[in-house]
């Protein structure tokens, strides 16, 4: 596996995807479909031109054969995303921003860019969103304490970015309050 | 109905593309031994037919529909392929590119022996068509599918023809005096029906090439015979001039010669508008193959202007106009991966090399200006300097020059050009933007591209210049051996079993191994010398030609061998007419090449029709023209033969090719026939190894009196 040691334990990247997406998406049929179930659940019937809710996995499927239009999420556009960027250097918390917004927003600029308009603006954004949010919770870890730490806001990618060091390091501290005197070794990280 | 009308001819009672294609798909959904070889591509080893099949392929996987693609070399490998797959049992379809058309599919010899249950799709641009695949009708031949551009409708009189003779079958078969001893076995398929078959027309198609399979006789629709046998025998009888009229008339369409017609990848591009399902990279296909007709005559300038307008339009439909402001060929974006239209410059890669290289290294130019003699070379340079580009200049690379002359460079062109006789210098054409990953190509050279990875990209060993190696390159050191990035080797794309519904066949090369060989399935990688090794090498190219259509890294990777290879040509080229080694026979010019240091690369018959076409563009205005004694046009063209010796192999392997006088303007060629008929003739040992007809291997000591017959005899 390419992931670093401390990673391994956790869940991984594409896994979060995968999770992501079950979450229910706008889409533009361009093929009729009767209401179908599937193990999750019954979706459609699609009718185009009409618009219908189905979940992201069946809306990628769809659009990789060139059967759909994916109507993005209203969050997912240059003025909402601009707003947040703002919202986020000017305030010290968090800005509220839909649970799975990474995994949503990478799977969408990846297959779907065309049904963006101007990907190249919103990429460049969400970079910069990442980015001011990083510096946030790197400050948010250094008053990490033994019993609790509050960090609300964050989102499900960034979570699972801090979650092993954040485990670790809060079992760390609760054997160096519980004993001071003899630290536990550091070396298993 | 054996023959689909091209979508504007459809109508309620004439399907046409689109239906054809459902019920390929209503077929697989509802069989229940579906897997991957009920549907299978064969794939002639040519740019058209490759951009076909990719296209078909995607389309096949955009409706999860399981299907295999397989490479075919010519004549023998595809009797071998058939009858291999008649065993297989879940096989439902097959589609055949580029191959086939001349063939009369519905006799037992190809595919009446079929299941009833296998439809034959024929997607084929070689034209003239076989009228039994056309117009025949009955059991056999519903199942066999010929998608027609519309070329058919215009075939009215060789149907009434073909079905009047058909209808009234001359006499019994003991009247064998109009028959060629080749009715032969034709004879005795047909001592059942009693029925005489073949109008003679068909009849002297038999005499030509039995090794082609034409010889079929109707006696392959039997039971469309019979009955009509019954009905039609008393009751029609033609009189003898009926009958010569008609059978002048099929005569005249088999015996004209060959011609291409709409090209594969402009077939299925319709059918995939039909669909409305094109975007941009079905598009960018089309065009290449469009570009690939054009750039080896295939197709004439006219043609070409008759289907460019359709791709223009097409470009701006899925393509938003670049704005003002931005340069044609600039991305917009870092995807950008729009197509553009332009005017080509008939330069060869003149985007890849410097200008001197690119215009030195063009067939026109060359002809022109008559590059291979130090005066002609003075001459080029002289032209440039008269568009105002500094000889230092036009030794730079394409993306080094300044810009304004780059500008400049089509307006310098068409000023200056015409004092030295070159007109026509560019033709629209389209280009393809890669976004930031790299710069722009253009369709012709993409297309340079692809048919040097068909030809060369394995098998032969050659030296390619590694950039920055001419100017200051003792410290470089020479060029570089090309060779195909990330090789995969076949065994590891036999265990790609099914990926993405795609499995390719690897079952090709060992299948066909085996057969001849009796090696073993580990014969795969290994370099077995003969034929085992001959067979892996073109299938491997194909592959590497296959997977370099949409992936534009390889496709500059591959550019650098195209250079090579054309280089190569020219050197051969200029020492061929600076040696005066044009031999004339009888109107035809005959080039033999039996040393020189790019022989093995000249054996390979793609390079060699490639010679052939640089020949005869340098020497168009030098050669007058003649009439070929037994052609049928009263035209004049250029006949030219070229040979060449595979050392290996002991054999020659020899092109004919029927230029036309002028630029841009094509001939059918009649080689084909004149090949067999010549080789009936001498009772030379030869051997067809590819579908184009004018291409063959002979022994080699049968060369020279196969040559003399073919020249005296015509």
């Amino acid at each position: 596996m390419a992931l670093p040691q401390s990673l391994r334990t956790s869940v991984t990247p594409p896994e979060l995807e995968l999770i992501a997406s079950e979450q229910l998406i706008d889409i533009v049929p361009l093929v009729t479909m009767e209401k179908t179930a599937f193990i999750s659940g019954a979706y459609g019937p699609l009718r185009p031109p009409a618009k219908a809710r189905v979940p992201l996995w069946i809306a990628v499927n769809l659009k990789l054969k060139r059967k759909c239009h994916i109507v993005p999420p209203e969050w997912l556009s240059v003025e909402s995303l601009q707003d947040k960027l703002t919202r986020e250097t000017s305030n010290p918390g968090f800005s509220e921003l839909p649970f799975r917004f990474a995994e949503i927003s990478k799977v969408i600029l990846d297959i779907a860019s065309d049904d963006l308009e101007n990907p190249d603006k919103i990429r460049t954004l969400l970079k910069d969103i990442r980015e001011a949010r990083q510096s946030k919770s790197r400050e948010g870890i250094s008053k990490l304490d033994h019993s609790e730490l509050g960090l609300s806001g964050l989102c499900s990618m960034e979570i699972n970015e801090i979650r092993p060091f954040f485990i670790k390091g809060m079992s760390v501290l609760t054997k160096l309050i519980r004993d001071p005197e003899h630290p536990p070794k550091l070396d298993e990280t | 109905m054996v023959y689909l009308p091209p979508p504007q001819y459809a109508s309620a009672s004439r399907t046409s593309y689109a239906e054809a294609y459902n019920k390929i798909l209503a077929t697989h959904r509802r069989s229940p031994l579906t897997s991957a070889s009920s549907i299978i591509i064969l794939v002639a080893p040519d740019v058209d037919a490759l951009c076909a099949a990719k296209m078909l392929a995607q389309l096949f996987k955009q409706d999860d529909v399981m299907h295999k693609v397989v490479p075919v070399a010519g004549i023998a490998d595809l009797e071998s392929t058939r009858d291999e797959l008649i065993t297989q049992t879940e096989l439902h379809t097959l589609i055949l590119l580029n191959m086939g058309a001349i063939l009369d599919l519905p006799s037992s010899e190809w595919f009446g022996d079929y299941d009833p249950q296998v439809t034959v799709h024929i997607i084929d641009s070689s034209r003239p068509q076989n009228l039994a695949t056309l117009f025949g009708a009955g059991e056999n031949g519903d199942r066999i599918i010929i998608w027609d551009d519309g070329g058919a409708e215009k075939l009215e009189e060789e149907r009434k023809a073909w079905e009047a003779i058909m209808l009234d079958p001359e006499h019994d078969s003991d009247e064998d005096s109009d028959m060629y001893s080749d009715g032969g076995p034709s004879g005795d398929e047909n001592e059942d029906d009693d029925v005489d078959v073949d109008g003679d027309g068909d009849d002297e198609e038999c005499g030509e090439d039995g090794r082609l399979g034409k010889r079929r006789s109707l006696g392959g629709s039997g039971q469309g015979n019979r009955k009509r046998r019954r009905l039609g025998r008393r009751t029609h009888r033609l009189s003898s001039e009926q009958r010569e009229t008609y059978e002048a008339r099929l005569e005249k369409h088999y015996m004209s010669g060959t011609w291409y017609g709409q090209s594969a990848s402009n077939t299925v591009y319709f059918l995939a508008t039909v669909l409305e399902r094109v975007d941009n990279d079905f598009l960018w296909l089309a065009i290449m193959g469009l570009t690939y007709q054009y750039t080896t005559s295939r197709i004439s300038r006219a043609d070409y202007d008759k289907y460019h307008p359709i791709f223009y339009d097409e470009v701006f439909r899925l393509n938003p106009p670049a704005t003002a402001a931005s340069s044609a060929t600039t991305s917009l974006h870092p995807d950008d991966s729009s197509i553009r239209a332009t005017d080509e410059l008939r330069f060869l890669l003149f985007r890849h090399w410097n200008l001197y290289d690119a215009m030195y290294h063009s067939s026109y130019v060359a002809g022109k200006l008559g590059i291979w003699k130090e005066r002609g070379r003075k001459k080029l340079s002289g032209l440039l300097a008269k568009m105002g580009f500094s000889i230092q200049q036009t030794q730079q690379s394409y993306f080094h020059m300044d810009m304004d002359l780059k500008r400049q460079l089509q307006s310098k062109l068409e000023a200056i050009s015409p004092e030295y006789g070159m007109v026509e210098l560019t033709y629209p054409s389209f280009m393809r933007l890669y976004g930031f990953k790299s710069h722009p190509l253009s369709a012709a050279d993409a297309v340079e591209a692809i048919s040097a990875l068909l030809d060369i990209a394995g098998g032969v060993r050659m030296e390619v210049e590694v950039e920055g190696a001419r100017n200051g390159g003792e410290w470089f050191g020479g060029g570089k051996v090309w060779e195909a990035p990330d090789k995969v080797s076949s065994e590891e794309r036999g265990k790609i079993a099914l990926v993405e519904g795609v499995n390719r066949s690897n079952g090709g090369p060992t299948r066909d191994m085996t057969k001849p060989q009796g090696l073993g399935q580990e014969g795969d990688e290994s370099e077995i010398g003969g034929d085992g090794g001959e067979l892996e090498w073109w299938i491997r190219n194909f592959w590497t030609a296959f997977d370099a259509l949409t992936d534009i890294t390889r496709l500059r990777e591959a550019l650098s061998l195209t250079m090579a290879l054309h280089r190569a040509i020219i050197r051969q080229g200029s020492s061929i007419i600076d040696k005066q080694d044009i031999k004339t026979m009888r109107g035809h010019r005959v080039v033999v090449l039996t040393q020189g240091p790019d022989l093995a690369l000249f054996a390979h018959p793609g390079v060699l029709s490639r010679l052939a076409m640089w020949l005869v563009d340098a020497l168009r205005d030098r050669t007058p023209g003649t009439v070929l004694g037994g052609s049928r046009s009263k035209r004049k063209s250029l006949p030219f033969v070229v040979a060449c010796l595979n050392e290996r192999s002991g054999t020659y392997v020899v092109v004919g090719v029927t230029a036309a006088l002028d630029f841009g303007d094509t001939r059918k060629n009649e080689f084909g026939l004149a090949f067999l008929d010549a080789k009936e003739r001498c009772n030379a040992r030869t051997r067809h190894s590819s579908f184009d007809t004018s291409v063959l291997e002979i022994n080699k000591d049968d060369l020279n009196i196969f040559l003399e017959t073919l020249c005296e005899g015509r």
